[in-house]
């Protein structure tokens, strides 16, 4: 056996120049695949994360049916005992606390219907990207100030404030219903405008601090969502399951339930995979040309020593060790070059991953999906190896052609061929 | 004179040699084809996916109303409501015409925010009032977006067209009526009941939702405009043509002192302003187009150089005689470099048949993706989609395949011209 | 587009004559039976029954949903059909908040921040005050007078007093989301009830009257329950403690000054 090993891998030097050129040919694809692999699933996280963490997180706990008809009184009632059990779950990373209600907000010369909602100033830039979107002014502070008296501050959508022209330092009237029919009525002063880069929300949106929100709408201590982000994208399956457990203990009418962000956002999860499927059929057409770019050699490495096989067949050597000395052959050949392409694909993947790729081009359709200015490849086991296991696949194929053919060489022709 | 005549002899023995070496190895050169086929087919027709995917998502944008240039008052694109018009359509038309030519065509609408109603609901959309007869040659709308009733009649009055998903949101059938409030042109609130004579589907379930379309004769009487507008779209023969068209009616209509009321010029935007979502999606899909062709010709490049390089290899004796013959090494280059050039044209011209002919295929039906609607709509492509193939991208395939190939082969080439006699004496 | 659903935003137009507001009232073509009323001018005469060319009153809603109810206290005037103005006086929580429609505008005071706001028309089909009425039918009070054409299409006796059931249809382009409506008026001009269907003929929602008795000199229903019919445990009723009709009231009661800053 080893003779044949020996064997085999010297018949792979014998020509240098065309083994290199070879081996460059599967390294190339095997390189593009986990590169552009890499790229796409690195995306996909980073297009998942970016856009749940405009609002919706990874997973939110509310109260059943609140998703689908947003009443003000589908309340969280005991926020604190819900992020109790959400602390004792170490795959969460941060949570925060929100309640909003529809109301009439009134500038100086425009009203505007609007969703205003109540976050956290401490803990919301935990769990949102609300506070990095903010293009003029700042963020919200929290203040203990409750009399309305026109010191809270409001963090406006952009063609929100372009609606109501409004600009910083300019005061909202805010109107509605709060969730014991009272009115609610407060004053707020635009301190911070925020862009999205999503036309509903920024049309529609009007933040406030939420202990005023929860004052000025009769909420008590209850929410209307907890919104947590995991340390992980790929952690929130598990995350759900074991939170569903804990929340079993909290009982309220109406019950809670937990949303994942595939549910809190539908279409997100469709849309990658769309590209994925895409994706692949550029993958399998490279691979193709490469197969047959590659398969001359293979033929040559049976074809040109026809002789020197007939001489080994006619002193003893059967068509079947000799058909394995030539998949022998094939194979080291193409272990070379996909151990390169793969040494090769992870060193560009993991050069970008750390220094990422300017895509500030594209914002406007970048914005669409939460990521602006840079994109990282993400190499994973899956994104190194898929890519070359389909290469080995496809060129191994194209191995076995020649040494399924030495079965019908015969001795005599060969060693006569010329 | 006879250089000339003599150096065409010459290229003309060149030529047969090089043929006759190419199928010396029938099956080698066989291999290496199929591979510079695949190759350019891959290239031709990936490429055109990729292209009919980004133009279908710019097309429908423009489709959706926007056209290839839009016309509005000065104030109507901060505030679209009826109040900001243009108020003398027809002077804007005839400078239309007169940039454009007489074959121009252009079309006006009323477009304004709207409340709806019906007993159950409320919501906000979008009022579209349209030239019955003309829009359905520039927009999606039309008697052929259609599903359920019918569409509009020139001119009539109390009648709306609704998108389907609207319908079902405002939970109400066709034959009812839906109740609109909106400010007129007087800024007065003025409130109408429309019965729902059409049903109509669009691409984007978006678009259903917020268009509400009727006639602008209904839309003039209802909001007090007397012949205003608030839009007009102008259509051009190729989306590419846009911005040099904007550019030429701004300045016309401010030549002919055609503006707003308020001494303000009109705002002339082509598609590429009014959509930087669709023209983003536009320029970096050319750029994936680019380096696919790149990276398909790096893949085949190296077979193509490898191929060549076992031709000469094999030829090494012959080579080394022609050169102690007198054969300028010139020559030797020349020879093989046309080897390698009618392997790439043969190949190259299989490839492109081949990629007209899955185009031309598809190009009918287009591949259906409505499984995955939820994620095209997210993204705002639509559920069908057909290859698109340019004239540039042709060149630019074409030309990737056969300028690098040559400069690939002339590696092989110099070697093979540097075969000594010696080396061709030893190979016996 | 967001929609809201309009089960928590209904009215009729008697609650808003019971508001002390219009409501809309056609001249109809003749009733069928030979010495019954025609039906335009019966309901003319229940409405004028009811609202008078001015009135003045203090009254109760209470609103009820599933697990809550709430009761506020309020003072209305009215002036003919198109003024009004209304102003809560309890719960504390509440109190000063007032709603002003002259025409077809509405303002909205709240005495907390000190403001008057004027509702945009795409606010007009919101609830009034978190009840089942909207604003919308405030403002769209005095257009329902050209806007239905009435037939008397029943009559029948119920204690002592003749009871007919009128039918009003919409006219085709008039603004109303209604596809068509019933009521029950009595011959003392007195209205029992209203009903609203849509335009597949289902019942939407259903206004009913009681405690017939002495208001400001006539014979009124103290109580209007509003209920949706697709939600039973959705209602609002109004309650009348006291009704007064004068001939007309001050000019300045209509006006935002009045709305802001009461001088009862």
């Amino acid at each position: 056996m080893s003779i044949e090993l020996r064997m085999a891998w010297r018949n792979v030097w014998r020509n240098p120049r065309r083994t290199w050129l070879t081996v460059a040919a599967i390294a190339f694809a095997c390189l593009v695949l986990v590169f552009m692999l890499s790229f796409q699933l690195g995306s996909y996280a980073s297009m998942i994360d970016s856009s749940v963490k405009i609002e919706a997180g990874h997973l939110q706990v509310q109260a059943e049916g609140y998703q689908d008809d947003r009443e003000m009184r589908q309340v969280v009632r005991d926020p604190a005992a819900v992020e109790r059990a959400l602390s004792g779950i170490p795959e969460i990373e941060a949570f925060t606390r929100r309640a909003s209600a529809f109301a009439v907000v009134s500038s100086e010369d425009r009203t505007y219907g609007a969703l205003v909602i109540g976050v956290d100033p401490v803990h919301e830039p935990e769990v949102s990207s609300l506070e990095s979107l903010v293009r003029e002014g700042s963020f919200l502070s929290s203040t203990g100030s409750s009399s309305g008296t026109g010191g809270d501050g409001a963090l406006v959508g952009e063609l929100l404030a372009r609606n109501l022209q409004v600009g910083l330092g300019d005061e909202l009237t805010v109107i509605g219903q709060g969730r014991d029919g009272s009115v609610a009525a407060t004053v707020l002063v635009v301190r911070g405008i925020f862009s999205s880069g999503i036309d509903d929300f920024d049309r529609s949106a009007v933040h406030m601090p939420l202990a005023t929100f929860q004052e000025v709408f009769a909420m008590g201590d209850a929410v209307h969502e907890v919104v947590a982000v995991g340390r992980d994208l790929w952690d929130v399956p598990e995350i759900v399951r074991r939170l569903r457990g804990a929340l079993a203990g909290i009982s309220q009418t109406p019950p809670l339930v937990v949303l994942d962000w595939n549910e809190l956002m539908p279409g997100l999860l469709q849309s990658i995979q769309v590209d994925l499927v895409s994706g692949l059929i550029f993958y399998v057409a490279l691979i193709l040309v490469v197969a047959f770019s590659i398969l001359n050699t293979f033929l040559m490495a049976f074809l040109e020593r026809t002789r020197e096989l007939g001489v080994m067949m006619a002193i003893g050597t059967t068509p079947g060790r000799l058909g394995r000395l030539l998949l022998l052959e094939s194979l080291f050949l193409t272990g070379v070059g996909i151990a390169v392409g793969i040494a090769l694909g992870c060193a560009v993947t993991l050069y970008f991953q750390v220094h990422g790729i300017d895509v500030s081009g594209a914002n406007e359709l970048l914005a669409r999906f939460g990521i602006s200015g840079r994109m990282y490849p993400r190499l994973s086991v899956l994104s190194a190896l898929v890519g070359p296991l389909l290469v080995l696949v496809v060129t191994g194929a194209a191995a076995l052609y020649p040494a399924l053919k030495i079965r019908r060489l015969r001795p005599v022709e060969a060693l006569t061929h010329v | 004179m006879s250089d000339m005549s003599e150096a065409l002899a010459r290229f003309g023995v060149y030529l047969r040699i090089a043929w006759r070496n190419l199928w010396r190895n029938r099956r080698r050169t066989a291999v290496i084809l199929t591979a510079i086929v695949l190759g350019v087919w891959s290239m031709i027709l990936l490429g055109a996916l990729m292209r009919g995917l980004a133009e279908e998502m710019v097309e429908n944008g423009i489709r959706t109303l926007t056209g290839h240039v839009q016309i509005h008052a000065e104030r109507y694109r901060s505030d679209p409501v009826a109040a900001h018009p243009i108020r003398d359509p027809e002077a804007v038309t005839a400078t239309i015409r007169e940039v454009l030519g007489p074959g121009a065509r252009w079309v006006s609408r009323v477009r304004v925010p709207v409340v709806v109603d019906t007993a159950r609901k409320t919501g906000g959309a979008t009022l579209v009032g349209i030239d019955v007869e003309r829009e359905p040659e520039l927009s999606f709308i039309g008697p052929d977006a259609i599903v359920d009733g019918r569409f509009l009649e020139p001119g009539e009055a109390g009648a709306v067209v609704v998108g389907r998903a609207l319908l079902d949101e405002m939970e109400t059938e066709l034959g009812h009526k839906l109740v609109l409030l909106a400010q007129d042109a007087h800024d007065a609130s003025v409130s109408r009941a429309f019965r729902i004579v059409g049903v109509y589907r669009a691409e984007l379930e978006a678009t259903e939702k917020q268009y509400l379309f009727v006639s602008k004769e209904a839309a003039d009487g209802w909001l007090a405009l007397d012949g205003a507008v608030s839009e007009i779209a102008v259509e051009l023969a190729d989306h590419r043509q846009a911005e040099g068209a904007a550019r030429k009616l701004r300045a016309a209509l401010v030549a002919d002192g055609v503006g707003g009321e308020d001494g303000q010029p009109f705002q002339v935007a082509s598609w590429r302003e009014l959509l930087p979502v669709q023209r983003a999606v536009l320029d970096i899909f050319e750029g994936f187009v680019q380096l696919w062709y790149v990276v398909v010709f790096i893949a085949m490049g190296f077979g193509v150089v490898n191929t060549i390089l076992m031709a000469i290899f094999e030829r090494v004796r012959e080579l080394g005689l022609l050169r102690a013959l007198g054969m300028r090494p010139g020559a030797i280059v020349v020879e093989v470099l046309m080897e390698a050039v009618m392997m790439l044209l043969i190949g190259a011209a299989a490839g492109n048949l081949l990629g007209w002919a899955s185009v031309a295929a598809l190009a009918v039906h287009g591949i259906d993706l409505s499984a995955m609607a939820a994620g095209m709509e997210l993204a705002g492509l639509s559920r069908v989609v057909y290859p698109v193939v340019t004239r540039s991208d042709l060149l630019l395939a074409n030309g990737v395949v056969l300028i690098l190939g040559v400069v690939v082969s002339l590696y092989p080439a110099v070697k093979a011209s540097r075969f000594t006699p010696v080396e061709a004496m030893r190979q016996g | 587009m967001e929609t809201t659903n309009r089960s928590a935003v209904t009215t009729a137009a008697i609650a808003l004559a019971a508001l002390g507001l219009a409501f809309g009232v056609g001249i109809g073509p003749p009733a069928r039976a030979d010495d019954a009323p025609e039906a335009g001018v019966l309901v003319r005469a229940a409405f004028e029954h009811y609202r008078g060319d001015a009135s003045v009153g203090t009254a109760d809603m209470t609103i009820h949903r599933p697990g809550w109810e709430r009761t506020m206290a309020m003072r209305v005037w009215t002036e003919g059909d198109a003024d009004s103005l209304v102003r809560i006086t309890a719960p504390a929580k509440d109190e000063g908040n007032g709603t002003l429609k002259k025409g077809t505008d509405m303002w909205l005071f709240n005495p907390k921040v000190n403001r008057v706001i004027k509702l945009p028309p795409s606010m007009m089909s919101q609830s009034w005050m978190g009840s089942d009425f909207s604003n919308n039918d405030l403002a769209k009070t005095d257009s329902l007078v050209n806007d239905y054409v009435h037939e008397i299409h029943a009559t029948e006796s119920r204690d002592g007093h003749t009871v007919y059931q009128v039918r009003s249809t919409p006219k085709p382009e008039a603004p109303v989301v209604w596809g068509s409506l019933e009521l029950e008026i009595r011959d003392d001009h007195v209205l029992l009830a209203e009903r609203f269907f849509d335009e597949d003929g289902a019942l939407v929602k259903e206004l009913t009257t009681s405690e017939i008795g002495e208001l400001g000199g006539r014979v009124l229903p103290a109580t209007l329950r509003m209920q949706k019919a697709e939600s039973p445990g959705e209602w609002t009723e109004l309650h009348y403690q006291k009704l007064s009709f004068p001939d007309s009231l001050p000019e300045r009661v209509f006006t935002l000054t009045n709305l802001r800053t009461p001088e009862d």
